[in-house]
C-alpha cells in the first residue's frame, strides 16, 4: 500500500489541498505530509512501482544506496523550511514550497529518464512560484528568466532521453559517457541545474530575489538534485574534475565584491557545488561518498546561513552589507547560529563541513592529483573568506548599529537551532553520516595531520583578514551590481538583438511600402478595382516582421 | 563605553587568534605532519598557503571590480 506510493507525491497532493485547510492548520498539515512521505525511507532498496504507458516502461519508484542519503536530507530540508516559514501567511509560497520539495523527492526515486524528466520539470514549475512570491518587480522579472532557463534544461533532458531511446532502445537511468550525442544533451541539462561555469547565471540572479523564506527552500533542492543526477549517470567523467575545480575557484572572486549578502551566499553555493562535482569526476567509491556526504551536510549549513540572512532581512529590512553591521547586540541567537553555519561551511574540525570535505580531499590526494588538490585547498580559503568571515562580519559586527531591531521570531530560531545542532552533531559524530553513504568505506577524518593542516590554513587565513582590515586594504562594501554570466542574456543579447530586429523591421517595412505602391499602381490602371477601398496592403507591425523573417528563414532552410 | 564594545572585542579576538596561530606553527615542530604531497610537509606550509591565498583572493577580487562592477540599477536602465 504505502510502500509503493511514490515518496514526495503525498506532499504534492497536500500542497494542492492547502487552500482548503484553515490557516492555523496549514503548517502542521505540511509537516504531517513530509512525515508520511518520510515513511518511505524505511522501505529498503528495490523497484516498487512501474507503469507501462505508450509502450514505455516507466520506473516511477525505485530506491538504492545512492537515493537514500539524498532522500533523507531532502526530507530534513523540507522540515526545516516549513518550521522556518511558520510565521508567514503566503499561501502561494507554501503551496509552491511543499510541491517543490515533493517533486525533488519524487525525482530522486525515478528509475528512467522520462520519469526523471517529468519530475525535473515539476521542480522547475513549482520553484518558479517561490521566486515569484518574492513579490517585487525584480523578483517577478527574475522568476521569468529562471523559468526559461529551468525549462530549457528540461527540454534538453527530454531531447537526450528521446535520442537515447531511439538509438539504444533503452531509457533507464544508467551510466552514460560524453561520446554519445544523447549523453551530451543530458550532461548539459544536468549542468544547467548544477550551475556549471557560464551556465550559473540563473542561480545568483533568482535566489537572492526570493522572499525571506523562499530562498531557504530554493537553496536545498534544485542544485542538489542535479548533483544526484550527475552522480548517477556520469561518475568518473574526467571533464567533471576540471569543471568542478573551476566552479570552486571562480565564484570566490565574485563573492568578495558582491554587496548583497544573500547573493554572496549564492556564489558560495556555486563554489560548494564545485567540490561535489569534482568528487563525481574522480568517480572512486571514496570520492562519490565524499560528494554525497558533502551534499548532505551542505544542504544543512547552507540552509542555516540562508536562514540567518533571512532573519536579518526580516528584521533589518535588507541584506546589503553596506547597510548592515552591529546586529550581534540585537540578534544574539541569530549571530551564534550564523557563526556555527559559517564554521561548518569553512570546514573547521568538529563541524560538519570538515568530515565531508575531507573525503573528497583525501580521494584527490590518494590519486596524486596535485593541481586540483591545491585548487580546492585554495578554494577552501575562499570559502572561509566569503561565507566564513564576510557573512557574519558584515551582518553582525563591522561597526556599531544605530537603530534597534528585534531578535528573529521563535520559529526561525527553532529552525536555525535544529540546523546548527545537526552541523555540530555530524561534525562530532561523523560515523552516523558515514553509515548512510552509498559505499562502505572505513575512513577516519580526525587524524592529527589533517586537523593541524586544516586549522593552519583557516587560522592564518583569518589572520590575513585581520591584517587586511588593520591596514585598510580590505575592499569596502559598495552598493553595486556585479556582472555575472546572466549578463549575456540580460544585456548582450538584447543589445545585439533589438537594433538588429529594428533594422530588419525597417527593411521589411520599406519593402512592403514599395510593394503596396506598385500594387496600387497596377490596380489603379483597372477602373474596376481603383475605387474598392478594401484592398489595402498594410505594413506589418514589429511582431509581424519577426514572424515573416522566421517564415523566410524556414523557407530558406527548407530550400537548402 | 558602549561604542568601544566592538573595538575591544576585535582586539581580544585578534589576540587569541594570533596565539592560536603561533601554537599551530609550534605544533608543527613537535611531530612530522604527513601530507599527500611531500612539499606540503614543510613547516607551516598550510599556514603560509592560507595566508597568501586569502590575500590573493581579496586583492584579485578588488582588482576585478574595475571590470565587473556596475551601478546598482544597471539592469533596470
Amino acid at each position: 500500500m504505502i510502500s509503493n506510493f511514490i515518496p514526495g507525491l503525498i506532499m504534492i497532493i497536500t500542497s494542492f489541498l492547502l487552500p482548503t485547510i484553515p490557516q492555523y492548520f496549514r503548517h502542521p498539515a505540511m509537516l504531517l505530509s513530509v512525515g508520511l512521505s518520510a515513511l518511505s525511507l524505511f522501505n529498503g532498496y528495490g523497484t516498487f512501482l512501474e507503469w507501462d504507458i505508450l509502450g514505455l516502461n516507466l520506473i516511477l519508484y525505485q530506491s538504492d544506496s545512492l537515493t537514500l542519503p539524498f532522500a533523507i536530507i531532502f526530507h530534513i530540508a523540507a522540515i526545516l523550511v516549513i518550521i522556518f516559514s511558520w510565521h508567514r501567511k503566503n499561501l502561494m509560497e507554501h503551496m509552491a514550497t511543499l510541491a517543490y520539495a515533493g517533486s525533488a523527492i519524487g525525482a530522486l526515486h525515478a528509475g528512467d529518464f522520462f520519469s526523471l524528466f517529468i519530475w525535473w520539470e515539476a521542480t522547475a514549475l513549482t520553484s518558479v512560484f517561490i521566486v515569484f512570491a518574492g513579490n517585487t518587480k525584480a523578483a517577478k522579472d527574475a522568476a521569468m528568466r529562471y523559468l526559461i532557463i529551468q525549462v530549457s534544461s528540461g527540454v534538453l533532458l527530454l531531447i537526450g532521453a528521446c535520442l537515447m531511446l531511439y538509438q539504444t532502445g533503452n531509457h533507464n537511468l544508467a551510466v552514460l559517457d560524453l561520446k554519445t550525442n544523447f549523453g551530451i544533451f543530458i550532461f548539459i541539462a544536468f549542468g544547467i541545474k548544477a550551475a556549471f561555469p557560464l551556465l550559473n547565471g540563473w542561480l545568483q540572479d533568482s535566489y537572492p530575489e526570493s522572499s525571506v523564506t523562499g530562498t531557504v527552500a530554493l537553496s536545498a533542492f534544485t542544485t542538489k538534485l542535479a548533483i544526484y543526477a550527475l552522480a548517477r549517470t556520469f561518475p568518473g567523467t574526467d571533464s567533471l574534475i576540471w569543471i568542478g575545480a573551476i566552479m570552486t575557484a571562480f565564484p570566490v572572486f565574485f563573492a568578495v565584491i558582491e554587496n548583497d549578502l544573500r547573493r554572496v551566499l549564492s556564489f558560495s553555493l556555486n563554489n560548494q557545488l564545485g567540490f561535489m562535482v569534482v568528487g563525481i569526476g574522480i568517480g572512486t567509491e571514496l570520492s562519490l561518498n565524499g560528494t554525497v556526504a558533502h551534499a548532505f551536510v551542505h544542504i544543512i549549513y547552507k540552509a542555516l546561513l540562508f536562514m540567518s540572512m533571512g532573519a536579518v532581512l526580516y528584521r533589518a529590512g535588507t541584506t546589503k552589507a553596506s547597510e548592515l553591521g552591529g546586529l550581534y547586540k540585537y540578534m544574539p541567537f541569530t549571530t551564534i547560529f550564523c557563526i556555527i553555519g559559517a564554521m561548518s561551511i569553512s570546514a573547521f574540525p568538529l563541524f560538519s563541513g570538515f568530515v565531508a570535505k575531507s573525503l573528497i580531499m583525501s580521494s584527490l590526494g590518494g590519486m596524486g592529483m596535485v593541481l586540483i588538490y591545491f585548487i580546492l585547498f585554495f578554494a577552501s580559503a575562499g570559502v572561509l573568506e566569503h561565507s566564513g568571515i564576510k557573512i557574519p562580519y558584515f551582518a553582525f559586527f563591522a561597526h556599531e548599529r544605530k537603530n534597534k531591531v528585534k531578535e528573529a521570531p521563535i520559529n526561525m530560531l527553532i529552525a536555525m537551532g535544529i540546523a546548527a545542532f545537526l552541523c555540530i552533531a555530524i561534525g562530532v559524530f561523523p560515523k552516523y553520516l558515514y553509515q548512510i553513504l552509498p559505499y562502505t568505506v572505513d575512513y577516519q577524518p580526525y587524524t592529527l595531520d589533517h586537523v593541524i593542516s586544516q586549522l593552519q590554513l583557516l587560522v592564518f587565513a583569518i589572520i590575513a583578514f585581520l591584517f587586511l582590515v588593520k591596514f585598510k586594504l580590505y575592499p569596502s562594501e559598495i552598493r553595486s551590481t556585479v556582472l555575472n554570466s546572466d549578463w549575456f542574456y540580460r544585456k548582450m543579447l538584447p543589445g545585439i538583438g533589438k537594433p538588429l530586429f529594428n533594422k530588419i523591421g525597417l527593411l521589411i517595412d520599406s519593402l512592403y511600402k514599395n510593394l503596396g505602391l506598385s500594387f496600387k499602381q497596377v490596380l489603379s490602371k483597372s477602373y474596376k478595382f481603383s475605387n474598392l477601398s478594401y484592398i489595402k496592403v498594410t505594413t506589418p507591425s514589429f511582431a509581424g516582421t519577426i514572424l515573416i523573417s522566421i517564415l523566410f528563414i524556414m523557407l530558406v532552410i527548407v530550400l537548402v | 563605553m558602549k561604542n568601544n564594545d566592538l573595538k575591544s572585542m576585535g582586539k581580544s579576538f585578534t589576540k587569541y587568534i594570533l596565539i592560536i596561530g603561533a601554537l599551530l606553527i609550534l605544533l608543527d615542530f613537535t611531530f612530522h605532519r604527513h601530507e599527500y604531497f611531500s612539499f606540503a610537509e614543510i613547516y607551516g606550509f598550510p599556514a603560509f598557503f592560507g595566508f597568501v591565498s586569502f590575500v590573493f583572493i581579496v586583492m584579485l577580487g578588488k582588482w576585478l571590480r574595475k571590470f565587473l562592477m556596475r551601478k546598482e540599477d544597471y539592469y533596470d536602465q
